[in-house]
């Protein structure tokens, strides 16, 4: 069975392909050359003028692990309402949603499992990863992403606050030691990469201190946050796996803190280092209110550093909820809660974990600043592969902002109108007006197709060509780049329709993808010793099996390698 | 014109959500489109005539009869009007109540007045817990109004709540004026334990002294003249408060263990 799309404009920027007319073959899921003349093809879709992309990939968005959770139930009082709606929108029993999808404890910027599958596939997303996934925590993420439908799913295993590792360093172990555990760490918990939030910061809160700069020493321990990435950044790299480490430097959101972050980037002496939501890290103390924006700075450094990635974490004006393994700069936040209330808790020494409920408002001077510093950092990196649109899900905004953020991108009037309404201090200390850039549908498709798959080393994901899998979002083209790109003619998924007018038609379940670099499994001797004393659980039930992902008939696993 | 009466036809196996039955929402209609009116009954729809039997025009003044205490919602967001219950209610009685009145002759059940705004919900028997609260998720209670309650009151009466006026004649349970941000809940009768827990600010006025934890002080005995202002300003309810005189009060200050500021004057 071949499905045609036939005539449409492909944007592939993995192959150069900026706007090409061609015609692409779909068989058994994939993407596959040109068939002989007599073979039949089954389904034609006349794509004539309309937008071909591949399915889009979000490289960092919360949407599983107990943090999640937590902002689910945490605000009721949003989910009655959400509720209210949906029960008015799911009237037609015969919409595929109505089947799988009771919308309990789901709000716009936590949605379920369920919702956030489906609100993802509406837009054209195929796939969404799961940044902060504790591994002690990694049974529950992956559970969680598992009931996730219509998207591809992974995880970066957060290290470099549990105690195992600091011991490590602490002790001087060897570069081997950590690449072993590292390794097993992303055999045990099922994950693809390997993040780091608030290096060493997260346990040194544990040891009151309630700051930690990158040349500070952890009290306990006696190990700097640099020597965290260090040892980290080595330990990705010499393993070989694609996706450098994924970095939440430290001091988050604290004016001035772009010093730090421009610290950071040579913390992994060249070795390649993904910052995220790198607006929350580029922030100056200049002006009255000593906040003001570094990101001129942030991006100069980032277009000099050609190691380093990053992607924005761009704050759009809404209530939404912050949820973070920065159990250190949450504490500090949350008296900023909106509504008042806050969990900020431990996990098995493992991490931390902080969530708060938050309100942008667009006459706020901090909050109007951090949107336009967003956008600034957006339009002053020149490389669009090296920088990712993303609002850190739901810690900027949810997710499903994504199309109007494109729009802001792609259209400066635009931009300059809502700029124009925010908080007037903040407008004076914002160069966003003299920004002229405006992003083009091949740049976009780089940031969230091709680059991230890229980034993340998604091998058959993110591009059109032959051989790909058939994940495909098509467009209309529109001057509205916000109703474009809410609102996509078709998504096929694995070669199969699955939205036809911004409505998903078929319920599909996505893959999770992995990175499972070789190691010593001798590793295990100390580690067994390590969770025996210490642990709450056994080493062999920490670990999580290929068969818990796939049992349930939906799940599968796919094993990247370099 | 007679008031617009809603007659239960049967007595109601699950919850029946009564919102959409206020004046704000039924003025201009005729009973035929008011019966055609859907209503959630437990987990289906029905047609509001499926269960009611409507007599009446006057949509300003709405009746209950012979009604059962799954009908919940009563008077939900009602910004104008009165409704009378001439007998139980459920629960959510008066929810987000914003104005007009609400009479009913029987009890009720948990989350009277919860999100209440202004206006006045009068329950001549006895009520659940949680009156005058906030519904779940929510950091503050009711906001204004008037509530009077001839019978008992249940647990946690005014958790968190942030303005208005509570009067219990008969008793109130454990937890009272809990978490209570601001406000004045008066009870003639007896409380149970934990009365003011985590009381921010607010007053309790009562008849009877409670047991109270460690963190409520005694702070004496006071005159205090404004009483008078406020039993006076009591006398356009139907309530015994209005007949109080005395200005002499042993005054207890807390809840410590949070900001302290609230205050339970005991009436002599």
């Amino acid at each position: 069975m071949i499905t045609l799309l036939k005539n449409g404009k492909i944007y592939d920027p993995a192959h150069g392909k900026d706007g090409v007319v061609e015609d692409i073959y779909i068989h058994q899921g994939r993407i596959v050359p040109k068939p002989l003349d007599n073979a039949k093809i089954s389904q034609t879709f006349d794509l004539a003028g309309k937008v071909v992309m591949a399915g889009a990939i979000d490289m960092h968005s919360h949407i599983g692990g107990g943090k999640v959770n937590i902002a689910r139930m945490m605000l009721p009082e949003y989910q009655q309402q959400y509720q209210l709606k949906q029960a008015q929108e799911l009237k037609n029993s015969s919409d595929p949603e109505a089947h799988i999808c009771t919308p309990h404890c789901s709000h716009h910027a936590t949605p379920s499992a369920t919702d956030t599958g489906f609100r993802y596939i509406e837009m054209g997303y195929t796939a969404a990863f799961e940044p902060a996934i504790s591994p002690v925590n990694a049974r529950q993420a992956h559970l969680e992403m598992g009931d996730t439908p219509m998207i591809d799913k992974g995880g970066y295993a957060m290290l470099g606050n549990d105690d195992y590792f600091l011991r490590m360093l602490a002790a001087k172990k060897d570069q081997k030691a950590i690449n072993d555990y590292v390794a097993w760490i992303l055999h045990a918990t099922q994950a693809i990469g390997i993040k780091v939030v608030n290096p060493g910061g997260i346990n040194a809160f544990k040891f009151n201190q309630r700051r930690l700069n990158l040349d500070e020493n952890n009290v306990h321990y006696q190990v700097s946050p640099r020597e965290i990435l260090q040892s980290l950044s080595k330990a990705v790299h010499d393993l070989g796996i694609a996706k450098p480490l994924h970095v939440h430097c430290n001091n988050l959101g604290a004016a001035g803190n772009f010093e730090t972050t421009l610290n950071t980037m040579s913390a992994s002496d060249g070795l390649p280092m993904h910052l995220t939501h790198i607006q929350f890290h580029s922030y100056g103390t200049e002006g009255d209110k000593k906040f003001s924006s570094a990101a001129a700075q942030i991006a100069e450094a980032l277009n000099k550093h050609k190691h380093i990635t990053a992607d924005v974490g761009q704050i759009l004006f809404n209530q939404t909820v912050t949820a973070s393994g920065d159990s250190m700069m949450q504490h500090l936040n949350a008296k900023h809660a909106n509504p008042k209330k806050s969990v900020i808790m431990d996990i098995e020494c493992d991490a931390g974990c902080g969530v708060l409920p938050f309100k942008y408002r667009d006459q706020n001077y901090v909050n109007a600043l951090q949107w336009a510093i967003g956008l600034e950092i957006f339009l002053s990196v020149e490389d669009p592969w090296r920088i990712f649109l993303t609002t850190d899900h739901p810690n900027g905004a949810p997710f499903t902002s994504y199309p109007h953020l494109i729009r802001l991108l792609m259209d400066k009037s635009f931009r300059n109108e809502a700029f124009a309404k925010l908080n007037l201090d903040a407008q004076a200390m914002s160069n966003l007006t003299s920004l002229e850039r405006e992003y083009s549908l091949y740049e976009i498709a780089i940031m969230t197709r091709a680059g991230a798959s890229k980034l993340i080393g998604l091998n058959d994901r993110g591009h059109l060509g032959v051989g790909a899998s058939a994940d495909i979002t098509v467009y209309t083209d529109q001057a509205d780049r916000e109703a474009m790109f809410s609102k996509p003619d078709y998504v096929f998924k694995n070669g199969e329709l699955v939205v036809r007018n911004g409505q998903v038609v078929k319920v599909v379940w996505g893959s999770t993808h992995t990175a499972k670099p070789a190691f010593d499994i001798g590793v295990e001797k100390d580690l067994k010793d390590y969770f025996d004393k210490y642990q709450t659980m056994q080493m062999d039930n920490f670990k999580i099996s290929d068969d818990e992902i796939s049992d349930d008939g939906r799940g599968s696993i796919v094993v990247h390698k370099q | 014109m007679s008031a617009l009466t809603f007659n239960l036809n049967q007595t109601p196996r699950h919850s029946i959500n009564c919102s959409n039955l206020t004046p704000d929402h039924l003025a201009g209609k005729t009973a035929d489109e008011i019966a055609a009116m859907p209503i959630n009954y437990g987990n289906s729809r029905v047609s509001v005539g499926d269960l009611f039997e409507i007599s009446g025009t006057d949509t300003q003044h709405i009746v209950f009869k012979n009604t059962s205490n799954k009908l919940d919602y009563i008077g939900a967001s009602m910004s104008s009007g009165t409704i009378t219950v001439e007998g139980n209610a459920g629960a959510y009685l008066g929810f987000n109540l914003k104005n007009g009145e609400i009479h009913c002759h029987g009890n009720t059940e948990a989350f009277a007045a919860c999100n209440m705004v202004n206006g006045l919900l009068h329950i001549n028997g006895n009520t659940g817990d949680f009156l005058g609260a906030g519904s779940e998720g929510l950091r503050k209670g009711m906001r204004g109004g008037t509530v009077i309650v001839k019978g008992n009151a249940g647990d946690r009466v005014g958790d968190q709540m942030r303005r208005g006026l509570i009067l219990i004649e008969g008793n109130a349970g454990d937890y009272c004026g809990s978490r209570m941000i601001a406000g004045t809940i008066g009870v003639l009768g007896n409380l149970g334990t934990y009365t003011a827990f985590n009381m921010h600010r607010g007053t309790l006025l009562l008849k009877k002294q409670p047991q109270l934890h460690a963190t409520i002080q005694d702070c004496g005995t006071h005159t205090l003249p404004f009483l008078s202002l406020l039993f006076k300003s009591l006398a356009k309810y139907d309530t015994q408060f209005s007949k109080f005189s005395t200005q002499r009060v042993q005054r207890f200050v807390g809840d410590a263990a949070y900001k302290g500021n609230g205050e339970l004057l005991i009436l002599s």
